[in-house]
């Protein structure tokens, strides 16, 4: 054993082993030989003058590759090996790093035991890889709930619908001016809260709030004095109530343009939004001023009221966060100035607020004027355009036109049917895809209008029939979608399905002239994609021998998971996987329980299974599912059987669907109709 | 008597240290250790009639804070790669992380595991995506580290593979 300097010695208190390459995978120690080495590695040292490492352990006889290679390269510097772990004969994990040096010529190894250290670094680590695990965990709930949110909102916006073609029917009765009033009130009511469901749609959905903004069209580019005026009006009697005055600022000059990039119902809202706000705050006999002035070739509205002005300690950008909150607690949610804020960005344009000098607040917002004007303010002609604005029903329409309503929703349609007829075109309703179909086999139709989600066959399954017909004709059915899911995601999904418009939900008189008729004007052209929609190039799918499969119903699952998903693929890759695994399981569970006539295990799993496939819109397989929990829960499971095997069969036919999806091509792909699936048509598969 | 160098690779706690712990040791601890570097740990089995011992070269999960050294992979003569199957993306981590041993190594016996089969409820690859990697040529097993599942199935299915290399 070599005699040991002082120097050597602290090195091996310090937990350092130094050592002195002398070529073939011989070592010579320096120093003593510290009793951790002796705990990993016996006492290798003793009686010897050489001992070989890379021997003991081969974690060093692979870093000596390195460090011959970096002793050879004569470089200045160290070759290090990075950190790796021995245990000791007790079975004790030992922390340890090497590095080789070239000092002088002499080429010399340094292993270091890290333990005293290594619990911190460890500790670091640990703390760091847990809260990735968190977050990966969290993003996971994230998107679950987000998709429980857009499956909530579309169960709520149903019945709104419905409603607001309820307001519109009884608006069109002979009632008393009083009951006419409050018909006005309830529609106008309907259709805020369809604007504040959607709101929180977006506010809540990343994806949506982010393809939205990058997709975002101008709007009907409205008249900002107009729309304040209008809030001025609505929300006079609150303000009242709370003994606040509310006005438009009369030095506003009415004769000026106005028009703005945004549409009119959000703008509605965030004035709406601002307006409720100022009502908070405004002292009793205080008044509020909502006005339109010029900013730097922009246009900018402000709300000024005479309250106590804005918090101290809050920052201004803090306002218009989502969940913030005044420091008084009194707002709502949170959500009413974050949704002005994305949507006014949305438009390129800026929110903001500030303590007034002569007290009070100004919440502010700017917006760049509309590219277009579409009429100027001297033009006569917007009086009358806007007196046919208000019974376009009354006009005549360029032609009469044959058209076929198809809406599961009775009053929907009836509505539609009415409306139609009053403009004086033909309209037939039908109730379902099928039914479509047939009568389009049976009768000529300039137009099918029909509605996205229906029994029996959807308005796409539709379509697709439709076109797979036409294969190889001229023949050109103008076919017009409708739907509660309008965003140009939609629009395009639509469009990919053979459709030529896309009609929103809830249907609204103008909108559906408009769409109808201008749809219909463009017949006869090979692609008629409707003139107010953005994109005209999207190309018709092409007549081919896929178009047996593309036509295949069963496409349903993936638009639908598509749409609940903002489009995330990632997303809808792993919901597919998920359902995959788990409805196997969850099939052979009521299997089993079937069999073993288990009413309760039958209506648990039958119910787990329902929500899981409720998520792909797959509505024949959860209304199965729903069949088997109500045979569950009223213990008779006599026709169980029988309805087992529906859903099997649905299950199949959404694995065929769903299993493309978990491929690397891109949703998208899977998405267009035109490509090939492995998926057997169908019918086909129905007569096994 | 032969010995084999054999790899754990996969992403940050997918179960490669718990895996060699439950093969070496017999022993699992639910909560999770993340490792740092390399532990090298040995164990002797009986393959093809022949004793081989197995140094097990249990490496780090790569994440944002350490990347993993190929230089790590030296000499190995086969490879574990380890995948989480209640975390869908490091099944993307681990063939990502496969296509670059491949480049750098050439073939090597391995084998594709689907670690925390004993979590169920929470599994996000389902059998579709399975019978694709199967059909690509991998070999796949579903484990875990907590029940021992395929464990002792795959180190010795691998030894063998290293001897008929």
């Amino acid at each position: 054993m070599p005699t040991a300097s002082i120097f050597e010695s602290f090195f091996a208190t310090q937990g350092f082993a130094l050592f002195e390459f002398r070529g073939d995978g011989e070592f010579r120690l320096i120093g003593t030989w510290p009793g951790w080495c002796g705990d990993m590695w016996g006492d290798l040292a003793a009686g010897k003058e050489t001992i070989r490492l890379g021997e003991v352990s081969p974690f060093l006889e692979n870093f000596l590759f390195d460090a011959e290679q970096f002793w050879n390269s004569k470089g200045s510097g160290s070759a290090n090996s990075g950190n790796w772990t021995e245990r000791d004969s007790s079975g004790r994990e030992i922390p340890l790093e090497a590095s080789a040096y070239l000092l002088d010529g002499t080429r010399l190894l340094i292993v270091r035991n890290l333990s005293e250290t290594f619990d911190q670094q460890q500790e670091l680590f640990q703390t760091a890889r847990d809260s990735l695990l968190v977050y990966e965990k969290l993003l996971r709930e994230i998107q679950k709930k987000e998709i429980l949110l857009h499956c909530i909102v579309h169960d709520l916006t149903q019945p709104l619908s419905a409603m607001n073609s309820v307001f519109h029917l009884l608006e069109r009765e002979h009632l008393p001016a009083q009951l006419k009033k409050y018909v006005k009130t309830g529609e106008r009511e309907s259709q805020r809260q369809e604007l504040m469901i959607r709101g929180i749609l977006e506010a809540f959905s990343s994806d949506l709030a982010a393809q939205n903004s990058a997709q975002e069209k101008t709007g009907d580019s409205p008249d900002l004095a107009d729309c304040a005026q209008r809030a001025v009006r609505e929300f006079s009697t609150a303000f009242r109530d709370h003994d606040v005055h509310l006005r438009f600022d009369p030095r506003v000059k009415k004769s000026n343009e106005w028009r703005v990039t945004g549409d009119a119902p959000r703008l509605d809202r965030i004035f709406g939004n601002l307006l409720e706000n100022g009502m908070r705050y405004s002292p009793k006999g205080s008044t509020v001023t909502i006005g339109i002035e010029e900013d730097r070739g922009a246009v900018l509205a402000y709300v000024d009221d005479q309250g106590p002005g804005l918090p101290k300690d809050q920052p201004e950008a803090q306002l218009f966060a989502l969940f913030s909150k005044g420091k008084s607690h009194s707002g709502k949610a949170g959500l009413g100035l974050y949704f002005c804020k994305i949507t006014v960005e949305r438009w390129g344009g800026a929110i903001g607020a500030e303590t007034r000098a002569q007290g009070g607040s100004r919440f502010w917002f700017r917006l760049p004027r509309a590219e277009r004007i579409a009429q100027s303010a001297g033009d006569p002609t917007p009086k009358k355009s806007r007196a046919r604005e208000k019974h376009p029903e009354k006009q005549r329409p360029p032609k009469c036109l044959r058209i076929l309503v198809a809406d599961d929703a009775d009053i929907n349609r009836d509505l539609m049917v009415e409306l139609l007829e009053r403009r004086g075109h033909i309209a037939i309703g039908v109730s379902d895809g099928r039914q479509a179909v047939a009568e389009l086999e049976k009768h000529d139709f300039d137009v099918l209008l029909i509605d996205e989600e229906m029994p029996n066959m959807t308005g796409l399954q539709a379509t697709q029939a439709i076109r797979a017909r036409e294969a190889g004709t001229p023949r050109h059915q103008i076919i017009v979608g409708i739907s509660g899911h309008a965003t140009e995601e939609d629009e395009h999904r639509f469009r990919d399905a053979g459709m030529d418009a896309l009609l929103p939900k809830p249907v609204h008189m103008q909108k559906l002239y408009e769409v109808v008729e201008s749809t219909s004007i463009n017949a006869g052209t090979p692609a008629r994609p409707h003139a107010t929609q953005g994109r005209q190039d999207t190309p018709l799918a092409p007549a081919g021998d896929s178009r047996v499969e593309a036509t295949s119903p069963s496409a349903s699952a993936i638009p639908h998971l598509h749409r609940s998903t903002g489009g995330n693929e990632k997303l809808m890759r792993s919901l597919a996987g998920i359902l995959l695994a788990d409805a196997p399981k969850a099939l052979a569970r009521i299997g089993r329980a079937i069999a073993q006539n288990d009413a309760a295990e039958l209506a648990a799993a039958a119910h787990l299974l329902k929500g899981s496939l409720a998520i792909f819109g797959v509505e024949k397989a959860v209304t199965a599912a729903r069949a088997l929990e109500t045979m569950g829960k009223a213990a008779n499971l006599r026709e169980a059987p029988l309805e087992f095997r529906s859903l099997e069969t649905e299950f199949e036919l959404l694995r065929a669907e769903l299993q493309p999806l978990l491929t690397k091509k891109t949703v998208s792909k899977n998405l267009r109709p035109g490509v090939k699936r492995k998926t057997k048509p169908r019918a086909k598969r129905r007569k096994r | 008597m032969i010995q084999k160098k054999i790899c754990m690779l996969g992403s940050f706690s997918v179960g490669k240290t718990s895996l060699v712990r439950r093969f070496v040791a017999s022993i699992f601890d639910d909560k999770y250790h993340t490792t740092i570097g390399v532990k090298v740990d040995k164990k002797i089995v009986s393959a093809n009639g022949e004793e081989v011992m197995l140094v097990l070269w249990d490496i780090h999960g790569e994440d944002v804070y350490q990347k993993m050294r190929m230089s790590y992979l030296r000499g190995m003569s086969g490879f574990l790669l380890v995948a989480d199957g209640t975390r869908r993306q490091t099944l993307d981590d681990a063939l990502a992380l496969n296509e670059r041993v491949v480049q750098e190594f050439g073939k090597i016996p391995s084998i594709l595991l689907l670690n925390k089969c004993d979590l169920t409820d929470q599994w996000e690859i389902d059998a579709a995506q399975e019978s694709k990697l199967t059909g690509a040529g991998w070999n796949l097993f579903r484990t875990s580290a907590k029940t021992g599942d395929a464990v002792e199935k795959v180190f010795l299915q691998l030894a063998q593979a290293t001897l008929g290399k």
